[in-house]
């Protein structure tokens, strides 16, 4: 069982609060991203539970053992550091061997390690590089000896603090779709930190979004970026982020804006005229229909779709086309369709979804 | 063209050695002529009361490093590395382990450790002195450190030595320890190493260079140290204080200058040999990070 628990886990720097009353529960063998921007606090949850920082107050739990006051050296875990943390004075054998051979108790047989350890270095293509030492190694060999050295003793969890930032971004591509790999080889409970919202959604089974110190929502990618809990995710999550606009609720189905009036299919709980925050995804808006009005600013062609964008109002919107869509001239006025069931409206005093 | 680049090149040097200049004048007045003037020394036996000289060769200065003067001398200073320099780099280490950590004041003990740099060898001579004193010193009763005793002489003139290179073993050692990324003690902690263990295989390997060079100075210490034997013991009792230097020192300005000379000689290389030696047997175990 590695099923990792936190509940009510604060964690406070003296006056700061890097980790807000946080209560999660990481299921075994989840592949779980911890998502938002730097200094939310999700290196700290991460480090919390390798035992690295102190926990402030709540409980903390891995399998059914509360490790709050569990030595680092004592809980059955495998972190990959960012900087990859190899020993510089040790072989890449001898790095990857390191866990096995830490505790003289419980040690394996010389020939049980020398097994793991080429197992280790065959699953990340090592075997070649077994007698060279790490400042021989480029930063994706580095990565791979980090991460055979974290599955050689079969650790319960790995936690990964932002181990893909080091790489060039063909590489990065590359490595995550290893690591999905290896997750499901390993069949054990990843968590993982990063603040690039495309690793997040494609690697996760679940991802985690926190900003400051606080868990914002919880739920599989998809979930998540089709249904953000609040404006915080909603504009987080999605490349080119969501299309925001500020507007007053008249009913439950429909929002006044700047010009307009946009539908909404699913319809909102309050019927309180109120000022919202409606959101719409690049891709689900469409040039020529009858709902708002735009001016186009500027065409960006990426080759296989261009994003086209408009000023809506006081907000500045991106749509995502085909690129061999009609053509467009910079400065012509448009109206734009919305799809009434793609409409995201959110509470612009509390941030949070209405429907 | 050509003519351009080489008068800027001459230029260049120029300008090189003439910057260089000073530190060689320096060298040539201090070292260099003090050093071939010890060679015609060596080479010379000059006669007292009397400005004539013979020459007595190799010969003459083998004579001299086989002797028993030379011997006992070279036996009392590899003792007196013996007992300062694996002490003094073992202290340096635990005191710098002590205060490698992240406490409220730590910066203080830092300081503290770190003072004896400030003070003169003759100063801190004077106050160890003081201190193991026979009638009101502070450890007059430490049997152990009573320096009228040949081994109490030696144990002491060791101790004040290795006291008074503390700041500099612990400041080295430390900032050899601050150098270590701290991501690098979390993955050792994390692979399941315990304090102890760490430290015997990741802290120590990688604070190696540190521990190299130290070592070197320290050595190089042991051999030229002076001060401290003159002020503690003069080279007694019974002579099991006078290290090879504090013989040179007591033969210069008498009549034999042929002796002191070949002695001084025999030390340049003994301190030539240990500095080569360790370099080349400690540099191949000692991780340099690239």
């Amino acid at each position: 069982m590695s099923r990792v628990g936190f509940a009510n886990v604060t964690k406070r720097f003296g006056d700061s609060v890097a980790v807000d009353d946080l209560t999660l529960e990481v299921a075994d063998r989840e592949f779980m991203v911890l998502l938002g921007p730097s200094g939310c606090g999700k290196t700290t949850a991460l480090r919390m539970i390798a035992g690295l920082e102190s926990i402030t107050s709540g409980d903390l739990t891995i399998g059914d053992t509360r490790v709050n006051d569990l030595a680092a050296s004592d809980r059955d875990i495998a972190m990959v550091f960012q900087s990859y943390a190899l020993y510089p004075h040790m072989t890449v054998r001898k790095n990857i061997e390191s866990p096995l051979v830490a505790r003289k108790a419980g040690r394996l047989g010389a020939a049980e390690r020398a097994t793991r350890v080429s197992e280790a270095a065959e699953v990340l293509g090592l075997t070649e590089l077994l007698n060279r030492k790490p400042g021989a190694l480029s930063g994706g060999q580095r990565q791979r000896v980090a991460l055979a050295r974290s599955i050689v003793r079969r650790p319960e969890v790995f936690l990964m603090d932002e181990p893909l930032s080091n790489l060039d971004a063909k590489l990065r591509t590359q490595t995550r779709l290893e690591l999905v790999e290896l997750w499901r080889r390993l069949e054990t409970t990843f968590i993982y930190v990063t603040h690039d919202q495309v690793e997040a959604m494609t690697m996760g089974s679940q991802i985690a979004v926190m900003t400051n110190g606080k868990l914002q929502q919880v739920g599989a990618p998809q979930a998540v970026y089709e249904r953000p809990a609040n404006l915080f995710v909603a504009s987080f999550i999605g490349s080119p982020p969501m299309n925001l606009l500020e507007g007053v609720l008249e009913t439950t189905n429909s929002v006044a804006v700047n010009g307009g009036r946009i539908g909404v299919a699913n319809a909102v709980a309050e019927t309180s005229a109120r000022a919202v925050t409606i959101g719409v995804r690049p891709e689900h808006l469409q040039i020529g229909g009858t709902d708002v009005s735009a001016t186009v600013i500027s065409v960006e062609l990426l080759g296989h779709e261009r994003h086209v964008i408009c000023q809506v109002g006081p907000a500045r919107w991106v749509i995502r086309q085909a690129s061999n869509d009609t053509s467009l001239t910079v400065g012509e006025s448009v109206m734009l369709g919305i799809d009434p069931a793609q409409v995201h409206v959110f509470d612009s005093a509390t941030t949070e979804r209405l429907n | 063209m050509a003519v351009v680049t080489r008068s800027r090149k001459l230029k260049e040097a120029v300008l090189g050695y003439t910057l260089l200049a000073p530190l060689l004048i320096v060298f040539a007045v201090f070292a260099y002529y003090p050093f071939y003037r010890i060679i015609q020394f060596a080479l010379f036996q000059k006669f007292t009361n009397s400005d004539d000289t013979e020459f007595v060769g190799t010969k003459g200065i083998w004579d001299v490093l086989s002797g028993d003067e030379f011997r006992s001398g070279l036996w009392i200073t590899v003792k007196f590395m013996l007992y300062t320099v694996p002490a003094g780099l073992i202290i340096g280490v635990l005191l710098a382990t002590a205060a490698h950590r992240q406490l409220r004041g730590i910066k203080i003990y830092q300081t503290i450790f770190s003072s004896t740099v400030a003070s003169s060898v003759a100063v801190s001579s004077v106050v160890f002195l003081t201190l193991v004193n026979r009638q009101a010193g502070y450890f007059q009763n430490v049997s152990w450190l009573d320096l009228g005793t040949p081994g109490g002489a030696m144990r002491g003139v060791a101790l004040s030595s290795v006291w008074q290179n503390v700041g500099l073993t612990f400041i080295i050692v430390l900032a050899g320890m601050q150098a270590i990324p701290e991501e690098i003690n979390e993955a050792a902690t994390l692979d399941g190493y315990r304090p102890v263990r760490r430290f015997l295989r990741i802290t120590v390997p990688m604070i190696s260079p540190t521990l190299l060079f130290l070592a070197v100075i320290l050595v190089v210490q042991s051999l030229q140290a002076y001060a401290q034997i003159e002020i503690l013991t003069s080279g007694g009792p019974q002579r099991s204080t006078e290290t090879l230097l504090f013989k040179i020192t007591q033969l210069q300005g008498r009549t034999d200058l042929q002796t002191g000379a070949s002695m001084a000689l025999g030390l340049f290389v003994l301190t030539l040999a240990v500095s080569v030696g360790q370099f080349l047997m400690l540099n191949r175990r000692v991780h340099y990070d690239n």
